[in-house]
């Protein structure tokens, strides 16, 4: 029997592939614009934690942690369907152009408030990366400045013993590993994928909406004073990466065209009519 | 109101969960279903020391994405349940300026003149009436009900889609919940509630109609298949135009029709609806659509324009004869679909379903103030909908189907006469009424006595029903396929070589166009006996015809597989299931059940 597992799971909210978002003059995403997702890849650490929180103690528990402008909120309802316990999301305007340094430095300081108060951490789960940033290098920063034992690119798990027993994906198969508890693991998208939300979850968070008092209960909005992080190691001031310039080079996908959604009598002859302009250009050529 | 916070905290945070309890459970986000909590909601308003809790649950991941009708609808009942439904932004498509009730040949379309129209077939005229994409509306209907429940402190709302009910649970001859979840934990997996008021198209309401043996005549089903399309620009406008048509592409003896409605942005929504109580074993709804649309007259319209969307769905048209005996048992109301409200001759079933919710809310409402929700308090439903002057036609159409019923040469013999005659009408010089003329010759020249009665017959069930006094039976749909169907009316169907290959798509295709989506392994659909499979395609095998399950399927979902015996076996690709239940219902062996899938899986129908 395992002990209960005080589970922390860090997810992030990202801008939406299926639309369409503006670009800055500079290069830059208008976030604003776009529309909002869970990050792929944390609804992979999501499941994981939930398959955790099945192996601990009867008390066991999950947090979810996130940090980003108020409307992230939307992603810690979704996790709170999902039947994770709490949520806290970490919002300051003074975070913005936080590279992965700071975002680290910030999320661990968010990490320690919320221990304070919900207790130590036996598991923290992160996505492999996101896909707006794409660096996968925040979940190890923050193993580093916590002091856990880290895996990464884990696609499976078990804890027997209160100990964890992974498998990690590397270049040309799969690793076994054992680590002792606590441990901070970076979930691959080879693992199960995150299971519809449950009825009881969908019906608390249309309470939680409902009702403020319920709502402070269970998803705490904090700013960087509450969890004491230095103003000067976040966002901009923290961020040590410099983006010198960013341009465009080039339209992605060259002359590839898509061609779908006709019959098949029609799509074949789409391509045999291209197949004889390039021919005939080759020709030209 | 802090005690109740504090039971919540506890409830989500301990281990022993409560059950999940409603005062209210509604099956289905339909506009039945939706309609009767916005009227609730109103309702609740009079009330401020009473408490209700409403869940609504949909199929769908999100409401509206698993609708797919007409539609055009009356709009007297949008005036009566939603009187700011224009201030409130409901979306409507257009307002019908001209209606049409087309006969179409293979080659020619007679429009009949609108003083016949009006005088003789009062029902297809729909001026006046909205002309909607009814899977916006049910999105409109859910959105502004989450607002409306909010202003309101005495009621709550859940909404839930992307969980369907999946099995009643009735205990003591009362229905106490419905079964969402599968992991087999019945405090996780149940949703319990005083009232659970069924609105769906019959995946769960038949279990009601038969456990408490509510059935009467069975329902006769047909199919509806349709699809959205983005006019050309230059394609004059057709918005506000409704026309809807007899005769070709369906000739075999199906009761059957077209209709074509002018959307707004340019948009055109074609479909056909075909009566599923056929004797052709093979009626292929998708592909019949497909000839509907290689007449000329549609050729023209889609010149240039785009396919957007496709989509089926099953409709109730029995009329008043399939009712079940109560609308109501211990615990549980049926509306919309689940009763079986529309009114095929006219073409409505829209206004009754709002009207069914509208009024079903009063009944739950005093139910919950009396604590009583036995069948006999809830009847005043019943009787309250069978009084409301929105069914007073539907009870005056009830021999629409017995009518085709008891004479079926008409549609199998006299009608492709008759056409033979409107082929003329192509012909502009002796068009007009030449055409219908000459038709009507023909059909008198080939059996004047037996054409003349069976005119007339049907003349006086459809215009004098209250000069009939004929009981009426029918018998499930399924019962009426005939293996040996002629395969000379099968023929019929098969239309017009020429045509613009642009305006065509092959059932695969449309598949893609209803935008299935099944993350999940999907296994949805019960064959229950293989056995029973087997011995059904070996029949049709020999008389050389398709499964119906394999013919009839409006996606791409039953196939037939050479097993490693080399038989041929029933497969089913269930990633293409658009729901429908067509399959189910044509089933001649009723060894298939085709039940919602789990997490929001399936189509999505927003655009029809």
């Amino acid at each position: 029997m395992n002990k209960d597992l005080n589970i922390y799971v860090l997810i992030k909210q990202v801008p939406d592939t299926r639309s369409k978002a503006g670009v800055n003059a500079d290069g830059t995403i208008d976030r604003a614009k776009a529309g909002k997702m869970l990050n792929p890849f944390d609804a992979f650490a999501m499941q994981a934690a939930i398959d955790a929180k099945a192996m601990g103690g009867p008390n066991s528990k999950i947090t979810a942690v996130t940090m980003g402008p108020p409307p992230a909120i939307a992603i810690l309802y979704q996790a709170l369907e999902h039947g994770i316990d709490k949520a806290c999301i970490l919002s300051d305007r003074k975070l913005a152009a936080s590279d992965t340094l700071a975002t680290a430095y910030a999320l661990s300081m968010t990490l320690e408030y919320v221990q304070a108060k919900d207790g130590p951490a036996d598991l923290v789960f992160c996505g492999l990366q996101t896909t707006d940033g794409d660096t996968a290098q925040v979940g190890p920063e923050i193993c580093e400045r916590m002091d856990l034992t880290q895996i990464t690119y884990c696609e499976g798990f078990e804890i027997r013993d209160n100990l964890v027993h992974a498998r990690k994906v590397i270049e040309g198969g799969a690793m076994e590993v054992e680590a002792d508890l606590p441990a901070l693991i970076t979930i691959a998208n080879s693992y199960n994928r995150l299971e519809h939300k449950t009825f009881r979850g969908a019906k608390f968070v249309q309470e939680v909406k409902r009702n403020e008092a319920i709502q402070k209960q269970f998803v705490e909005i904090i700013d960087l004073a509450d969890c004491k992080a230095e103003d000067s190691r976040c966002g901009l001031p923290g961020s040590p990466t410099i983006v010198s310039a960013t341009w465009k080079i080039g339209t992605v996908g060259g002359s590839c065209k898509m061609h779908q959604g006709k019959s098949v009598e029609e799509l074949v002859g789409e391509v045999v009519n291209i197949n004889q302009e390039t021919i005939k250009e080759f020709a030209k050529a | 109101m802090a005690t109740k916070t504090q039971d919540k905290i506890e409830q989500n945070t301990n281990k022993k969960q409560e059950p999940i309890t409603y005062d209210l459970v509604l099956v289905g986000g339909s506009p039945s279903n939706l309609t009767m909590a916005h009227r609730l909601c109103e309702l609740a308003k009079t009330k401020p020391e009473m408490h209700i809790s409403v869940a609504i649950l949909e199929k769908a991941e999100e409401f509206g994405a698993h609708i797919v009708s007409g539609a055009v609808v009356n709009k007297t009942i949008f005036d009566k349940a939603y009187p700011n439904h224009i201030a409130d932004g409901m979306p409507i498509e257009s307002i019908c300026k001209e209606s049409h009730f087309s006969i179409l040949s293979e080659n020619a379309k007679w429009d009949v003149p609108s003083v016949i129209t009006r005088a003789a077939l009062p029902d297809f005229v729909k001026d006046g009436y909205y002309v909607l994409t009814l899977s916006a509306v049910v999105e409109w209907m859910a959105e502004t009900l989450v607002t409306k429940a909010n202003e309101i402190p005495n009621i709550t709302v859940d909404m839930f889609p992307g969980f369907a009910a999946h099995e009643a649970i009735i205990e003591n001859d009362k229905v106490v919940g419905v079964r969402v979840g599968k992991t087999g934990d019945p405090i996780e997996d149940n949703v319990y509630a005083s009232i659970i008021a069924f609105g769906d198209k019959g995946f769960l309401s038949k279990d009601i109609i038969k456990h408490f043996n509510l059935e009467g005549n069975p329902q006769l089903w047909s199919v509806g298949v349709k699809e959205t399309w983005k006019l050309a620009e230059d394609t004059p406008c057709m918005k506000g135009k409704v026309y809807h048509s007899l005769g070709y592409p369906t000739l075999d003896g199906t009761l059957g029709g077209g209709f074509v409605y002018g959307l707004d942005h340019k948009r055109l929504t074609i479909g056909l609806v075909i009566s599923l109580d056929s004797k052709n074993p093979n009626i292929h709804p998708q592909k019949q659509l497909q000839e509907y649309k290689k007449h000329p007259w549609l050729q023209k319209l889609l010149k240039g324009a785009e396919l957007l969307n496709y989509g089926a769905a099953v409709l109730p048209e029995g009329g008043l004869a399939s009712l079940p005996k109560q609308f109501q048992t211990n615990g549980s109301l049926l509306l919309g679909d689940a009763l079986g409200l529309l009114d095929m001759k006219s073409l409505a079933g829209v206004d009754k379903a709002l009207e069914s919710g509208y009024l079903a809310a009063q009944t739950a409402f005093d139910a919950l103030q009396a604590r009583d929700f036995s069948a006999e308090t809830l009847s005043t439903y019943q009787e309250n909908l069978m009084h409301s002057p929105f069914m007073d036609k539907f009870k005056a159409n009830k021999y629409f189907r017995k009518a085709f019923l008891d004479n079926p040469e008409l549609l199998s013999e006299f009608s492709p006469k008759f056409l033979k005659g409107i082929e003329l009408t192509q012909i502009p010089l002796i068009g007009g009424l030449v055409g219908p003329l000459v038709g009507a010759l023909i059909v008198g020249l080939s059996n004047p006595i037996k054409a003349i009665m069976q005119t007339i017959d049907v003349g006086i069930k459809m215009n004098s029903p209250g000069d009939v006094k004929q009981e009426i039976v029918y018998k499930a749909g399924y019962k009426a396929i005939n293996p040996n169907f002629s395969k000379e009316l099968i023929k019929r169907n098969q239309g017009r070589q020429e045509f613009n290959k642009s305006t065509i798509y092959s059932r695969e295709d449309a598949v893609f166009y209803a935008q299935t989506k099944y993350i999940e392994h999907p296994e949805h659909i019960d064959e229950f006996s293989s056995d029973t499979c087997l011995k059904c395609i070996n029949k049709y095998d020999a008389v050389k015809l398709d499964v119906p399950c394999v013919s009839d399927c409006t996606a791409e979902v039953h196939r037939l597989d050479i097993s490693s015996e080399g038989i041929k076996v029933h497969g089913m690709s269930l990633e293409n299931c658009i729901q429908c239940r067509t399959c189910e219902l044509i089933c001649p062996e009723q060894n298939l059940r085709v039940n919602p899938a789990y997490a929001g899986a399936g189509p999505d129908f927003r655009g029809l």
